[in-house]
Order: structure tokens, then sequence, then C-alpha cells
């Protein structure tokens, strides 16, 4: 009894699930895109869904071509729904589109594929406005503004760009892209970003300011294009009191239930620089310096004996590109020995402004006594400020060198030796760049793939040579050892010699026997025979033994008859010549065979 | 006078052949010519569409695509700097000027990737990643020419039979070489990223999640291709997919 309980129950489930499966198998599949907004700012961004109903398994839809747009995702929702027993279901892919342009853009079908059938969504188009100007952007949640410290620079003259971004509500999700062309400015970072409140027509906002130092790297008028930044808005419901001191805690939007987020895209207004070219006249060593700059040189002793050691300090500090400054070692030949010391380097910023220290630092060791003045250091660098070159020098200093006694002559030794580590200079890498490019004309020959016939000669014809040689030696060993095949192999030779000295002879009976003689020791050279001693009749046999045709063996038979016949009966020179030829004729047919 | 004029007919075609083949390598030289002349005058731009004209008629040529990575590391692009030397370094593997600079344009990028180390394959052959394959093909049919020469003079000269023996084993070394260079070439394929950024997705569709962000220059392997996406490779645990588009390889 229990067992058929159980097995109605089955058979009821079973026909329950069948029917529920029917009923979605028996939806009608369609696909539809829809957008929350269709009139935007290029500030906007909007969402685009696309709902497709009657399944759930379906590949992710083919979007159109959207140049207008940066497409991002927004992720994808199902619902599955019971209504009367009727089952839909759905799933929706969402994405987030954030307009590049103004204009009425059309937001092509998208197109899916669904067992094997094709769907496609109905065109949108929406309207994209250009963003509200200056005047109202003041009123608004935030904005943002990009400036300059100067729209006009010399050439590798340090530029401050500065971006704010100024906001009353909460702003997360911070996204910036700042536009710079790398062949047209080096940049570098300016510390972290800061972060204040201001005040801007009686509104209160929270700014937050990031400043770079920028670097111009070639002449003329430069735009530097809008700033992006991407973020999302958090705007809360005034009538929810903060007095709550849960509300302290959890300020933030993620507890908030009167929040509501606003994805926002925010421009800054180009820029354009005029980037100046420096001046003519640049003083004699100049390296491209910009800035203002001071030089200082001290000299730690100035009364020393010969072989002591003193270091001249040489710093140099201003505003520009100080880490881009070096010295070579001042020219001091035959009077001291010097060692560099690696250049200690530090740099600070202060009101955006890129300020260092570069110290330079030389080991003396004097050679000679004497009053010795050591050089001037100078500095030519571009005053941007004052439009003009300057040189930077430090002061001649003068010492003393007095003669060393011989225990400090001993001294000198080892101190040199000790001194060594201290001394030794540390090769500093100035600068990087890459190695140039190749000019000889002799590096540019392709270097293709072989083609298959060189590969095919280059690995086969040493083979081809390994058989040919195998061959040729295996015959010239069997020529050595092998007498048969000796003398089959030079059967046709000697008889071909042989008939060639007979053409002269006159007489008719030596002749026919010569003859005779030669196919005889042909067919026993050909058949390892004793030529000589064989009859024609046993020529014929052995023929037709060795598998020659039988009409060439009669052939054979009977000119041999004819010569013995002839050895006795008179002949006139025509019938000797036919009969030669016939000889030659046979020989070669026979040589074919063979 | 019908051989005499086969003999004519013959003397013109190789005369316009040889002509046609040696304008054509004029043109050739003429072009690197312009283009170093370009880069010369730090016309970088049209020094590097030269090179790349060069390259897509075909001509294989490390110097080339080295130049040209110079080229574009002057411009700021770094993407296909790092593109171009790599594809030098398959002709010209030994350059040291190349690897300096292939470092430099690495150090120019926010990732800083270097290229991957070798595999096992590669450690126990480790010559092979300092030749190109044409040398490799050379020394090949240079070896497999004495191989078979020596085969000839050990018929004759049994004492030969070490050298013989030795001779077989470098020739066999030297064609796995060739193989293992070619299953290098065909398996184990590099990609630059030449977009600003490109997100790398958990799967082949754009709402896929992306699981991290390379940038220009980037130094990754490529494992898969399907359709317009392709399968790159950090590490053991950092793979997934890009659009074919934004990775040159």
């Amino acid at each position: 009894m229990r067992v058929c309980t159980l097995k109605i129950a089955a058979l009821l489930s079973f026909f329950l699930v069948l029917t529920l499966s029917g009923m979605s198998y028996g939806q009608n599949t369609s696909v539809t895109a829809t957008v929350d907004k269709n009139s935007l700012t290029l500030e906007d961004s909007l969402q685009l869904s696309i709902v497709i109903k009657g399944t759930q398994n379906s590949p992710p839809p083919q979007l159109p071509s959207l140049p207008d747009f940066r497409v991002t995702s927004a992720g994808t929702s199902s619902s599955t729904q019971y209504i009367n027993t009727q089952r839909s279901v759905s799933i929706t892919y969402n994405y987030r589109l954030t307009p590049m342009s103004t204009g009425t853009i059309l937001i092509g079908p998208a197109k899916v594929q669904i067992s094997g059938k094709k769907y496609s969504t109905q065109p949108i188009t929406v309207e994209v406005q250009k963003s509200s100007n200056r005047a109202t952007i003041t009123n608004k949640a935030a904005f943002v503004e990009a400036t300059l410290s100067s729209n006009k620079a010399y050439l590798g003259e340090q530029l401050v760009y500065t971006f704010r971004l100024f906001h009353r509500v909460d702003a997360k999700n911070l996204n910036l892209q700042l536009p710079f062309n790398k062949s047209w400015f080096s940049k570098e970072e300016l510390g972290e970003p800061k972060t204040y409140i201001k005040i801007v027509n009686g509104l209160q906002y929270h700014v937050q300011e990031l400043s770079i130092a920028l670097f111009p790297l070639k002449k003329g008028l430069v735009e530097v294009p809008s700033a992006i930044i991407e973020l999302d808005l958090y705007h809360r419901s005034q009538n929810r009191s903060g007095r709550d001191p849960f509300n302290q805690i959890f300020r933030d939007p993620f507890f908030s239930r009167g929040v509501q987020a606003e994805h926002k895209v925010l421009r800054s207004q180009p820029l354009s620089i005029d980037v100046l070219p420096l001046p003519d006249r640049a003083p004699k060593g100049f390296k491209n310096l910009i800035g203002q700059f001071k030089i200082v040189a001290e000299l730690g002793k100035k009364d020393l004996d010969v072989g002591d050691t003193t270091t001249l300090t040489v710093t140099v500090s201003g505003k520009g590109n100080v880490r881009d400054i070096s010295f070579d070692e001042p020219d001091l030949k035959n009077q001291f020995k010097i060692y560099p010391d690696k250049p200690e380097f530090k740099q600070t910023v202060h009101n955006n402004q890129i300020r260092g220290e570069k110290v330079f630092k030389f080991a003396l060791v004097p050679l000679e006594a004497g009053r010795k003045t050591l050089p001037e250091f100078s500095l030519p660098y571009f005053d941007s400020e004052a439009a003009q070159y300057h040189i930077a020098k430090t002061q001649p200093i003068f010492l003393n060198i007095n003669p060393s006694s011989a225990k400090e002559e001993l001294n000198l030794v080892q101190s040199r030796q000790q001194e060594m580590p201290l001394t030794n200079p540390e090769i500093e890498t100035l600068g990087t760049d890459i190695l140039p490019i190749y000019t000889e004309l002799d590096k540019f020959q392709s270097d293709n793939v072989s083609s298959f016939a060189f590969l095919g000669a280059g690995f086969g014809s040493p083979v081809v040579l390994f058989i040919i040689s195998a061959f040729l030696m295996k015959r010239q060993n069997r020529m050595k050892y092998d007498v048969a095949y000796y003398r089959r192999r030079n059967a046709y030779k000697n008889a071909n010699q042989r008939l060639k000295q007979m053409s002269e002879h006159s007489d008719s009976k030596e002749f026919a026997r010569e003859l005779s003689e030669i196919l005889r020791e042909y067919i026993g050279d050909k058949l390892n025979l004793q030529g000589k001693a064989i009859t024609a009749e046993e020529v014929q046999v052995r023929m037709k033994e060795s598998n020659y045709e039988i009409q060439q063996a009669e052939e054979t038979r009977k000119l041999l008859e004819k010569c013995e016949t002839l050895q006795y009966a008179p002949m006139t020179q025509g019938s000797t010549k036919q009969l030669l030829g016939e000889s030659e004729n046979l020989i070669k047919v026979l040589e074919k065979q063979s | 006078m019908k051989h005499s004029n086969i003999t004519s007919l013959v003397l013109f075609i190789l005369l316009t052949l040889s002509t046609s083949l040696s304008a054509g390598a004029s043109d050739y030289l003429n072009d690197i010519v312009r283009a170093n002349a370009y880069y010369a005058e730090k016309q970088y731009a049209e020094s590097a569409q030269v090179y790349e004209s060069l390259i897509k008629e075909g001509t294989k040529n490390g110097y080339i695509h080295y130049n040209l990575g110079n080229a574009y590391i002057r411009m700021g692009k770094t993407g296909p700097a790092i593109l171009n030397y790599i594809h030098a370094q398959e002709w010209i593997p030994r350059n040291e000027n190349l690897a300096a600079n292939l470092k430099f344009a690495i150090q120019q990028t926010r990732d800083k990737i270097e290229p991957p180390p070798p595999g096992t394959l590669n450690v126990l052959f480790f010559w092979v990643n300092d030749f190109n394959i044409n040398e490799l093909v050379y020394f090949a049919i240079a070896i497999n020419f004495i191989f078979w020469i020596t085969l000839i003079l050990w018929m004759k000269f049994p004492v030969l039979k070490v050298t013989r023996n030795a001779l077989l084993c470098v020739l066999l070394l030297s064609f796995v070489s060739i193989g293992v260079k070619i299953k290098n070439e065909s398996d184990f394929k590099l990609g630059v990223v030449l977009a600003e950024h490109v997100d790398v997705k958990s799967g082949r569709a754009v709402d896929a999640i992306t699981l991290f962000q390379l940038h220009e220059g980037a130094l990754v392997t490529v494992t898969d291709r399907h359709h317009d996406w392709l399968e790159v490779h950090l590490n053991d645990e950092q793979k997934g997919w890009v659009p074919q588009k934004s990775l040159g390889t």
C-alpha cells in the first residue's frame, strides 16, 4: 500500500514538472532594449538595459558599434515570475553608456542569437547636450576645474597643472583621467592630492586638488585637452535628521536609506599653452637648465700637506630641474689627484614648485707643494622669469700646500689604500636613454626564412652525394674481387676496341678468324666462359640459358658460323666491311639486352 | 637562326630579371635610408611610417624592428616599441643594444612586467634562444653536410667511426633545437598591451568580471585565441581574456 502511494506521488510530481516546464518552453522569446533617459548632458551617463524574455540561458547580446559612447558593463539580473500558473522568465543585461560627444545619437539594434534564431532590439535615439556653463556650475552638487600656472612657457620650463574637484555631497568611486601627450610633455608628481574646504558664491564645497609638474618638450601652441573624472555622487534626503547618534556612525552611504546615488562624468575646460623656444645665444656649456639656481663651493682644509686629503663641496640649489645638473671633474691635472663622490640630491615641493639641492663632493689629494688656486665652477642656465641666460659661478678658492715629511709620505701611501673604498668613484647614472638606431645598410638584408628549395638542396644534396659515392665504391670493390662481374663490365669496351683496330686488316682469312675470336670472347666475358674454346652452337645454347632473346642467340650463332666458313674461302673488301658492321650491330644489341 | 633567337630571348629575360631584382633591392635600401634620415631629423612619425610599410611588405629583418622600436620610443608609444623590440629579438637575439633598449622601454611602462622566464625545455636547450631560426637551420645544414661526407669517408676509413657517431649526435641535436625553436614560436607567444589600459576579463564578454587591469607596454603570454578575444597569462594566478585589438602579438 505504501509503495503504491509513493508511486502515485512520483507520477504526480513528474506531471507537475512536465507541465511547468512545458509552460516555460511555450513562452514566446522577445528581446527589447530600454534606456533610463533619452536626453542627457555630457556630464551624465545613461543605462541601457537589454531584456531577453522567455529564457535565462541566452549568450550576452552583441552590442552595436557605439563610437560616441564609452561602454561599461553594469551587470546582469534575471527574474522568474509565476502568475496564475504561468511562468515567465527573463534576463536583463545592463550597460552604462557615457557620451563622448554632443548631438542626436542613434543607438543601433543589439543582436542576440537564441536557439539558432536571431533577435534584434529596436534602435533608440538619444539627445546629448553640452554641460551647463560655468555660471550655473557653481550651484551644482559637483564641478571641476583645471588650471595651468601660466599660459606661456619656455621649452623645458616647469609648469604646474592643477585639477580641482569641488563637491557639496559625498563623492565616491572617483576615476580620473588626466590628459597628457607624452610627446609634448614630461610630467612629475607633486605629492599627494590635497583636500580642503572652499566657499564659492556663499556655498561650501569640499575641494580635492591634484597638482602635476609639466615640462614642455616641443615648442608651439599646445592644447591640453579636458581632464575627465567619473564619480558617483550620493545625495542625502534633507528630512532624515542627523541627530540620531547612529547616524553619525553610519554616515557611509552604504548604510543610509535616504541616499540617492548619481553617476556623473565631469570634464574640465581644455587649456592651451604657448611653448616658446629658448632664445638664441645660449652661453657656452648651457645644458638646458631652466629656473633659478645658486651655486656655492667650499673646501674642507685650505692649509694642508702634500698627500693629505681635503674635500671640495659644490652645492647647487634652486628652482627647476636640479636633478639634471652635472659637473665634470675640475681641471687640476698634475696638481691634485681627484676622487669624485656620488652626488647627493634632495628634492622638495613648495607651493607646487619643485625645488632641489644637489651636492657634489670631490676628494682632493695634492701632489705638489705651493700656493694653489682651485678654478671656479660655472653653471649656465636660463632664467625663465627674467627671460634671459645667466651664469651662476663659484668664487676661486686659494689653498696652501706644504711639503710633506718622510713619515707623512709613508702615511700618504697607507692613507690612500685605506681611503680607496671611500674615494673610489662610483659611477652615477645621470640619465637613461635608448641606444641609437642602426644605419649600416648591410645589416638590413632580409632575414626571410629559407625556401623549401634551399632547405631541400641543403639537406638533400649530401644524401644524394652519399648514395652516388656508395654506389661507385661498391662497384669499385666488386670490380676488384668479382672476376665474372669485371669481365661482364669490360666485355663491350674490349670488344669495341678490338673491332676498331680490325678495320685496317687486309687479309680476309685472318680478318674472319679474329672477328670470330672477338665475338666469342665477348660472349665468353658476358657469360663468364672461356670464349676462345666454345663453338657457335654452344654459344647459342649458353645465350638462351642466360635469358638472351632466341633471335639474338641465333643471329650470333650464324655470324660465328659465317666467320668460320670465311676463314677458308676468299673474301671481297665490301663483304669484310659488311661483316664488321654486322658484328658491331650485334654486339650493340646484345649489350643492350644484358 | 632559330638557335640565336632563343639565346637572345633567354639573355633578355635574364637581363630584365636581374634589372628588376636590383631595382627592387635598390628601392628597399632607399626606403631604409629615407627612414633613417627621418629619424635623424627627429621626424619620428614619418620614420616609423616608412619602417612599418617595409614590414607590411613582408620584409623580415631584426634591425628594422629595432629602429622602428626606437622611433616609437621617441614618439612616446611604449607599447608598439616593446612589441617591435620583441619582434627584433626573433632575428637578432644576441644584440646587446636591443636588450638594453627593451629594458629601457619596460622601465617606462606602468606595470614594468619583464619577459616571462624560460620554461624547462628552454632551460635544457639553453642555446636555442640565443640563435634565430635561420642560424639554427644553417648550422644544421652545415652539420648535415659534414656528417654525410664523414659517412662517405668512413666507408673508406673505418677509423672515422667515432667521429661519425659524434656528428650524428650533433646533427640530431641540431634538428631537435630547430623543433624546440619552432615550438617556442608557435606555443609561447608574447603579447604587448597597445591600448592605454585594458581590462582583463574573466570571460570572453564585455560584461564579464574585470579581474585586473594592464597598462600600455605590459608584457603577457598569449595562451589561447577565440574569435576577437585573446587569453593572456601573467602567472599561475593572473590570467584572463582581453579584446584582440588591445594587444599586439
